[in-house]
């Protein structure tokens, strides 16, 4: 992988053989990273109120940050002089940034996409402002994270109109290109092009046989979880990873919801990332093995269990469901609370099936898995499509 | 609870020691000190994880009812008490009706209710739903329910009836403790109330005392509503308070002051013979972005301000920690630009540093105070906080007079101690 190897080095020591899941090592300048791993979000150089410290103990191995965000503030000039994120956030391990197009386009009605770059208005003062793949790539050297994102051309995933779309994928492929050339630190700092085409598979195809060309590290796969279904959802990311060599990782942007992140480690995914966790704590809601719980809710009120009895987290060691009931959406605790433990709840599942691969029990892994978050039997059909597309048969 | 006196220094401060709690029988509280304001029977800001990366010692918890109503229902199924349902049940609570320092409107008076303010507004409670509570609640210190909330300018009219009420209030909750068995192992304390005036004060600490032999102390109220005037309070007035009640209460009792007082006034009660102050200033300060910095070295001057204001754009590329030296994890780990980025950008970790900064600091300014009353220096090392406080003062008042109008926001902010009580309060 010529001179940017040392940058990340992948190493795959498991590999299932029913599925196309696989266990590896990835390291990194700041951390060795085992995959397959949950990203949780911290957008601006933080992670909704919990400290490094407590990250450590949860076991994240990886965060991200958002380069749209942390560019306006604490801003550049900040970030180069206390000499990068990890520093100014006192973060130890690694760090991913995206490369701010997503956000642009999806947080600024205004954004117009031309070749040069996107263009918007300043939420601060109204200027003009244009986000270029060289002017994306100077940003995210200057913050310094470990893996880093192309600026990429991004339409909305349900976007119908053919030429558009096939527009946005090549120009991704073109700005790939002045991303690597304006690289300044590729000895740090890997680039993942992404792979776009949105849920048409022919240009899928041609994007992710146009990046495997590329002297890169790992790849992306963006345009998905934009609202799509799911039955179109899936057999977009089979494609991508069919196509993809084996020997660098793959991320999944945007995904993170537990069934998801099963399905799609089986599919043969190395890497997720997404707010969910994080968002849903403000919000009251809890993850656990049998979906999701609003602790807003009356009948908690008296419920002296913790979110979940086998969860060693230590909110879960420390407090009930009825005392959580009491203080959420009240207290910043309570949000602090559900964060550690939904954050747990991500870490011991990507855990549980890194062990299973090394085990060779991911298939019986996945079945139990699947049985008990959807406990009554209703399993959607595209978790059944899925998984039979890469040899786990439910029914059996 | 015992309550032992260890060290009496040349004025009437001393260091003691609280022991012999029922629930957690090891701990020992050395005062003077302050107890950590608690919300929601969480300390404010601080999982219990965090809290025990700042103190590794039980601590004492101030518990108001006020902003803990809710965790009733919860509390009465678990039947371990507050500190237990809110995972602190390695650390000592003191239980009171009100956090003095939440502002609240004034409201009218009914003969044995007093009015208790909480997020969804006014409840009027009595002594004995007051003691219901408490007995569902278990805390290891009780301060009775009283009518204080009250400032030093309130007239004749209502101080009277705030002292005759808290008289009959107290009664109810010495009759109540001593029949009760689920208050076996707390120990309960009289509120002074009415101290804006001398006669009424004395009445009301004499009707106190009659159940001397039940009590283990007295909490000093009745001085503050929470607004920002009532806390400016001239320190020669508030000296000659703490002198005569000093003089009216026997030693062998805690003396408990409840507000959110400044560190020259706790200095001053110390001087007095306070043992254990509420502790919501370090909550406040961390509300409003500030963070406490005093010097307790006192053979030496220092000549930055005892107060940062972190919101100020001047941090920003400011890569020291809140206080060099300082042994905290945010000091130790993080810098003033941080937590100013973090300030900026509303982030939760930003009153979660601050927290752990203010309350460490808070407490090293007691663990400091301790140190010079056992070695009888406690009066230069009070005066050297005294002065740098007097010093950050002045400032204030050139900075606020330049520029009024912008401040306005910012000192609502500067006045909120607990979350939104006065809006919600407003539009209820
Ligand atoms: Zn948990
Ligand atoms: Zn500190």
């Amino acid at each position: 992988m010529g001179s940017k190897s040392h940058a990340l080095l992948f190493h795959v020591h498991a590999e299932c053989k029913t599925t196309r899941a696989r266990a590896g090592l990835m390291k990194l300048p700041h951390y060795t990273v085992k995959t397959p791993v949950f990203m949780p979000v911290g957008t601006q150089g933080t992670m909704k109120g919990l400290l490094p410290e407590q990250l450590e103990e949860l076991d994240c191995e990886i965060i991200l940050g958002n380069t749209y965000h942390l560019g306006n503030r604490p801003g550049t000039k900040v970030l180069e002089k206390v000499g990068g994120l990890h520093k100014f956030m006192s973060w130890n391990r690694a760090l991913l940034t995206d490369s701010g197009g997503f956000q642009m386009v999806s947080l600024l009605k205004l954004a117009e996409i031309t070749e040069e770059g996107v263009k918007f208005k300043s939420p601060y003062d109204d200027s003009e402002i244009m986000l270029t793949p060289e002017k994306s790539i100077e940003i995210q050297n200057c913050i310094g994270a470990d893996i880093i994102m192309q600026l990429d051309d991004v339409v909305q995933t349900t976007f119908q109109n053919y030429d558009r779309i096939k527009e946005a994928t090549e120009r991704t492929s073109r700005w790939l290109d002045r991303c690597l050339k304006a690289h300044k630190r590729p000895s740090e700092q890997s680039i993942f092009p992404i792979v776009q085409g949105l849920l048409n598979s022919e240009l899928r195809e041609k994007s992710a046989n146009d990046h495997l060309t590329k002297d890169v590290n790992g790849f992306a796969i963006g345009g998905l979880s934009g609202g799509e279904s799911k039955d179109l959802f899936w057999p977009m990311v089979s494609l991508s990873t069919s196509i993809l060599d084996k020997n660098r990782p793959r991320y999944l942007m945007g995904v993170g919801l537990a069934i998801d992140l099963v399905v799609c480690v089986a599919l043969g995914v190395d890497m997720f990332d997404c707010v969910l966790p994080t968002r849903t704590a403000r919000f009251g809601c809890a993850l656990t093995k049998r979906g999701q719980l609003n602790l807003k809710q009356k009948k908690y009120e008296a419920d002296l269990n913790p979110i979940e009895n086998d969860c060693p987290c230590s909110t879960c060691k420390n407090y009930t469901r009825a005392y959580l009931h009491c203080i959420v959406t009240v207290e910043t605790v309570a949000c602090h609370l559900i964060s550690v433990h939904n954050i747990a709840y991500q870490m011991h599942l990507m855990q549980a099936m890194r062990e299973n691969i090394e085990k060779g029990t991911f298939p019986q892994f996945v079945k139990n898995f699947v049985n008990e978050i959807y406990s009554d039997g209703n399993i959607p059909t595209w978790v059944t499509d899925s998984l039979n597309s890469v040899g786990i048969h439910l029914s059996e | 609870m015992r309550f032992v006196i260890k060290h009496a220094g040349y004025g009437s401060e001393r260091v003691s020691t609280l022991s012999g709690f029922g629930k957690v029988k090891t701990a020992s509280i050395e005062t003077p000190t302050a107890a950590l304001l608690t919300q929601g029977g969480s300390v404010v800001h601080l999982t219990v994880d965090v809290l025990a990366k700042v103190f590794s010692n039980p601590q004492l918890l101030w518990v108001p009812l006020s902003n803990s109503a809710r965790l009733e229902a919860g509390v009465r199924a678990q039947g371990e008490g507050v500190a237990k349902f809110s995972g602190l049940q390695n650390h000592i609570t003191c239980a009171t009706l009100q956090n003095v320092s939440e502002i609240t409107p004034s409201g009218h008076f009914e003969t044995n209710l007093v009015p208790m303010w909480t997020k969804n507004g006014k409840k009027m409670i009595s002594a004995d739903k007051y003691m219901d509570i408490m007995e569902i609640y278990k805390p290891d210190i009780l301060l009775a329910i009283a009518d204080d909330h009250i400032t030093l300018k309130e007239g004749n009219k209502r101080v009277s009836k705030a002292v005759e009420r808290s008289c009959s209030l107290l009664d109810t909750c010495v009759n109540r403790y001593l029949n009760s068995t689920q208050l076996k192992d707390c120990s309960l304390i009289g509120v002074i109330t009415g101290t804006g005036i001398k006669e009424k004060c004395e009445h009301c600490i004499k009707h106190i005392l009659k159940h001397k032999e039940h009590l283990s102390g007295v909490a000093l109220s009745g001085m503050t509503d929470g607004s920002e005037e009532s806390l400016r309070i001239p320190i020669d007035k508030f000296e000659e308070i703490l002198k005569r009640i000093c003089e009216s209460v026997p030693s062998d009792l805690v003396k408990f002051i409840e507000g959110c007082w400044s560190p020259d006034i706790i200095m001053k009660a110390i001087q007095y013979g306070w043992d254990v102050f509420d502790g919501s200033y370090p909550t406040k300060l961390t509300n409003a972005g500030y963070a406490l910095k005093l010097n307790f070295d006192s053979h030496r001057i220092s000549d930055e301000l005892c107060i940062l204001d972190l919101n100020n754009d001047r941090y920003k590329e400011d890569f020291r920690a809140v206080l060099e030296g300082c042994e905290c994890l945010a000091c130790r780990k993080h810098t003033r630009a941080y937590i100013q980025h973090l300030l900026n950008t509303k982030e939760m970790l930003s009153t979660v540093l601050l927290s752990i900064h203010n309350l460490h600091h808070f407490d090293q300014m007691f663990v400091h105070a301790r140190r010079h009353i056992a070695s009888g220096t406690f009066e230069v090392y009070k005066e050297h906080i005294i002065k740098q406080y007097e010093t950050y003062k002045q400032q204030v008042l050139i900075e606020n007079d330049i520029g009024k109008d912008c401040e306005s926001v910012k000192t609502t902010k500067k006045i909120r101690v607990s979350d939104d009580i006065t809006e919600n309060v407003v539009s209820a």
